[in-house]
């Protein structure tokens, strides 16, 4: 199938061959490692990996879901306030966690379906709404109390030290890659997408895939919560919106890879790509780290599209003009002031 | 005194079709002129050649008050002081009358380039009330006022300043789409105008509104002008004689059917839309047309049916299933295929291939042991572009790469390869080059053949006549005429259209 391994398409895959490179060679033997370099990119990337898919699976029906990072602070919060508090076990906590965020899901698709805000805006005030529930949890729940059953579970490696999550996550995308590309409901959601009306029209279900995509994308973003606990284990208000942009980043980046279309490969790629880039600068200028992140990543993130889009570009070529000569009515300034009704 | 328009020998010709041939028009100062004629008579074609969006055939030549205009040229046209309402009225919804006003002519600035708004909102009231619409609310958006209201303010930016040069306003189907309280407050605003003594050139399909309005009327058909006369002169049915003329006896559909047959498709009491409690029987193998002028109701009955668009009451039911409201995937599900008017909107799938555009209404079928197929998938839509004889560069080409007419062809097989007990097609062929025409009246007529029942509507009455064994005359939200087997003719659908535009109010 592929027959041109193009920039256009394949940036992603050119970008991470010249990361490796460059950062290889720049960085002398700190870079070329397994261990921490590549293994921390997976074990430190899973979490943004998840939610970027939480914000790919409704984003494929043509909804707008901002909404997924407060979920995951919503997910981690209400798994440790119940865990502290009742001192339940730990995976229930999690289970109802998860519950609640499939009601978040519900809350988007009413706003979206019943009451047909556009998904931007009802998703943001959700988004809003959340961030109320997450400071009224950071009142509640003193952080750093928490069982270590969850980290404990966080370490259970499998071969190569790769933790057991880090599997989770990549069945997970590749289950979302077999519905999407490998299922009717996949075609589906990428007609809705399209065009809306005339997939409806075509006998698509598009409410209910609207409404299907909101509720998996927040149980995602609790999901991506459920990741975080794993790791850190403790609830901390400001977690969860920090992951959303560059996951929408990663979504866009990632959609412009291979199909040309939002997929969850190019997206996967598209993470990592990124991932490495950063931990590559962060190895090479170890005395720059914060900024860098995002300069690279808005980068990346231009630069890649922009090649995609380049097809797009219209060249103009600029034409002679000859100057009218005094007293001679230029037409169309005449046209410009005038009464017409209509110009079209 | 000097026409404030006259128009010689105008011909217009679209590759080797004549759209207008030698026509002669003069409209007198202060006079309201009406222009009626069929679809496809030329009138939209003369409209546009005035407005500057189509150039006329050498040897036309026209004046303005005894000046010479140039016609094909707006600046020409604007500068001779023709004013135009198009159908489209090109207002922005979203912003109210002042700033409709004045985005196109002009807003008035002081130093710094500050908008005068005081100065602004009392030229937009003063505009109104011109019209006889005082204490109009000129803040309100644009989209939120009803429709005459809309027109007036196209209207009183058209003509502001009339004073100063203007000569002639040019009203293109104003009514078209407007209810018929509506017209007649329009009319008011437009008698008003003619006692400020404004000349107007007024396009319209409403022959009742050409009595009540105009002083002269100018018929033409196919292309040539039939006649120029005072309104006074002509009866009601003189006109309507005069615009279809004796046409002659296209070649209707067979009549081969079985009307033993129980219907498969029973529609009752449908309203909402500007229907008025539509009901409807289809057989199986019965192509029915559904004719009217725009406003008449036609353009609801497909939407109601297929769901596009939620109806205020009545009944769908197919082989005893009764369809829910508003539901196409229900109308799927229980063999309804639609092929919506419109296409960019309504059906095509811009990103989407041809392969997945033609499936998408059924792709279930190629799933199986937990994959989507996509080998059967290829080897059908390759069979359904070869049927239809679909221009495609490939089946993985972009809908969009494709031609209206092939874009269309790939909705049909959409459609049809659904194998569907109901077939309806609104406006099948807007906007299609002859030749795909012809090839899409075959299929419709193949999948008649095969026992499914069709229903078309289109403005289109040749294409009516070509198609249907029964064709409906909607106007004002009722049948007023149904015709069967030979009697559908165009003329006598002609007829009944524009002898039912009489408004009742």
């Amino acid at each position: 199938m592929i027959r041109k391994l193009g920039f256009d398409r394949f940036s992603a895959l050119w970008l991470l061959g010249g990361f490796v490179l460059v950062f290889g060679v720049a960085s002398g033997d700190k870079f070329l490692q397994w261990k921490p370099t590549f293994l921390g990119i997976l074990t430190e990337g899973v979490v943004g990996l998840v939610l970027a898919l939480a914000f790919l699976v409704p984003l494929t029906t043509g909804t707008y879901d901002l909404s997924v990072g407060r979920a995951m602070t919503a997910s981690i919060g209400i798994s440790t306030w119940l865990a502290k508090r009742d001192a339940l076990p730990e995976a229930l906590c999690v289970v109802v966690a998860l519950a609640a965020c499939v009601l978040i899901g519900l809350v988007n698709s009413y706003l979206v379906v019943k009451l047909r805000i556009d998904s931007f805006i009802a998703t943001l005030g959700v988004t809003l709404l959340l961030d109320a529930l997450a400071l009224y949890i950071a009142k509640q729940v003193i952080s750093g109390a928490w069982s270590d059953t969850y980290l404990e579970f966080g370490r259970t490696k499998l071969i190569f030290d790769i933790p057991f999550y880090v599997l989770i996550v990549f069945i997970l995308m590749a289950i979302a890659w077999y519905v999407f590309e490998h299922t009717p409901v996949g075609r589906q959601m990428f007609a809705a997408g399209g065009n809306p009306d005339a997939a409806r029209l075509a006998g698509v279900q598009t409410d209910r895939l609207v409404t299907g995509s909101l509720v998996a994308s927040a149980v995602l973003g609790g999901f991506a919560g459920t990741l975080h606990t794993w790791k850190v284990g403790t609830y901390e208000n400001s977690v969860g919106p920090g992951y959303l942009f560059p996951a929408i980043a990663a979504v866009f980046f990632g959609a412009v890879q291979f199909k040309g279309r939002p997929n969850v490969w190019g997206m996967v790629v598209a993470t990592l790509t990124l991932a490495i880039g950063v931990k590559g600068l962060n190895l090479t200028f170890p005395s720059a780290d914060a900024w860098l992140r995002s300069l690279f990543n808005g980068l990346s993130l231009i630069i890649a599209v922009a090649f995609a889009s380049r097809s797009k570009v219209i060249k103009v070529p600029k034409r002679l003009r000859s100057k009218p000569s005094a007293g001679e009515r230029t037409p169309g300034v005449e046209f410009a002031s005038a009464g017409s009704a209509s110009t079209n | 005194m000097q026409p404030v328009l006259s128009i010689e020998q105008l011909s217009k010709t679209f590759t080797g079709q004549a759209a207008l041939r030698d026509v002669n028009l003069e409209v007198a100062e202060g006079e309201v002129h009406a222009l009626v004629g069929q679809n496809g008579s030329g009138k939209s074609t003369l409209i546009k050649i005035l407005a500057g969006y189509h150039q006329p055939d050498a040897g036309a030549s026209a004046w303005s008050r005894g000046q010479p205009l140039t016609l094909g040229d707006g600046a020409a046209a604007t500068a001779a002081g023709v004013r135009f309402v198009h159908q489209d009225l090109g207002l922005v919804g979203t912003l109210d009358t002042v700033d409709n006003i004045a985005i196109v002519n002009g807003f008035d600035t002081g130093p710094g380039r500050r908008i005068r708004w005081r100065n602004e909102y009392r030229r937009a009231r003063e505009a109104m009330a011109g019209l006889g619409l005082d204490d109009f609310d000129v803040r309100a958006p644009v989209a939120s006022l009803p429709p005459a209201q809309r027109t007036a303010v196209a209207i009183a930016r058209a003509i502001e300043g009339w004073e100063r040069g203007a000569s002639l306003l040019v009203l293109d189907e104003p009514t078209a789409t407007m209810p018929g309280d509506d017209v007649q407050r329009l009319f008011e605003i437009i008698r008003r105008l003619k006692a400020r003594g404004v000349s107007i050139l007024y396009v319209s399909h409403h022959l009742d509104e050409v009595f009540e309005l105009a002083d002269r009327v100018t018929v033409l058909r196919d292309g040539r002008k039939v006649v120029t006369t005072e309104t006074s002169k002509l009866s009601y049915p003189d006109l309507v004689e005069l615009i279809v003329g004796h046409g002659v006896d296209f070649g209707s559909a067979s009549t081969g059917i079985d009307h033993a047959v129980m219907p498969v498709l029973k529609v009752r009491g449908l309203s909402g839309g500007g229907l008025t409690s539509f009901d409807l029987d289809v057989r199986p193998g019965e192509i029915v047309g559904i004719a009217g002028i725009t406003g008449s109701g036609r353009e609801s009955v497909l939407p109601f049916i297929a769901g596009q668009r939620p109806s205020d009451a009545g009944t769908v039911e197919l082989s005893g299933v009764s369809l829910a409201n508003y539901r196409p995937d229900d109308g799927v599900a229980n063999g309804v295929a639609f092929v919506p008017a419109e296409r960019a909107r309504w059906a095509a799938i811009a990103p989407m291939v041809v392969r997945e555009n033609t499936t998408v209404s059924d792709v279930k079928r190629f799933y199986s042991k937990l994959r989507l197929h996509r080998a059967p998938e290829r080897v059908e839509v390759a069979g359904w572009i070869d049927r239809l004889s679909i221009k495609a560069p490939s089946a993985e080409a972009p809908i969009t790469a494709l031609s209206g007419g092939n874009q269309q062809k790939v909705i049909f097989a959409r459609a049809l390869r659904m194998s569907p007990q109901l077939l309806l097609l609104d406006e099948p062929t807007q906007g299609i080059d002859v030749g795909a025409k012809d090839q899409i009246h075959q299929l419709v007529d193949q999948a008649a053949a095969d026992g499914v029942a069709v229903i078309v509507a289109a403005s289109d009455t040749e294409e009516l006549v070509r198609l249907c064994h029964r064709v409906l005359v909607l106007a004002n939200g009722e049948v007023v005429l149904e015709l069967a087997g030979t009697d559908v003719a165009v003329d006598r659908i002609s007829h009944a259209q524009l002898q039912s535009a009489r408004r009742s109010s």
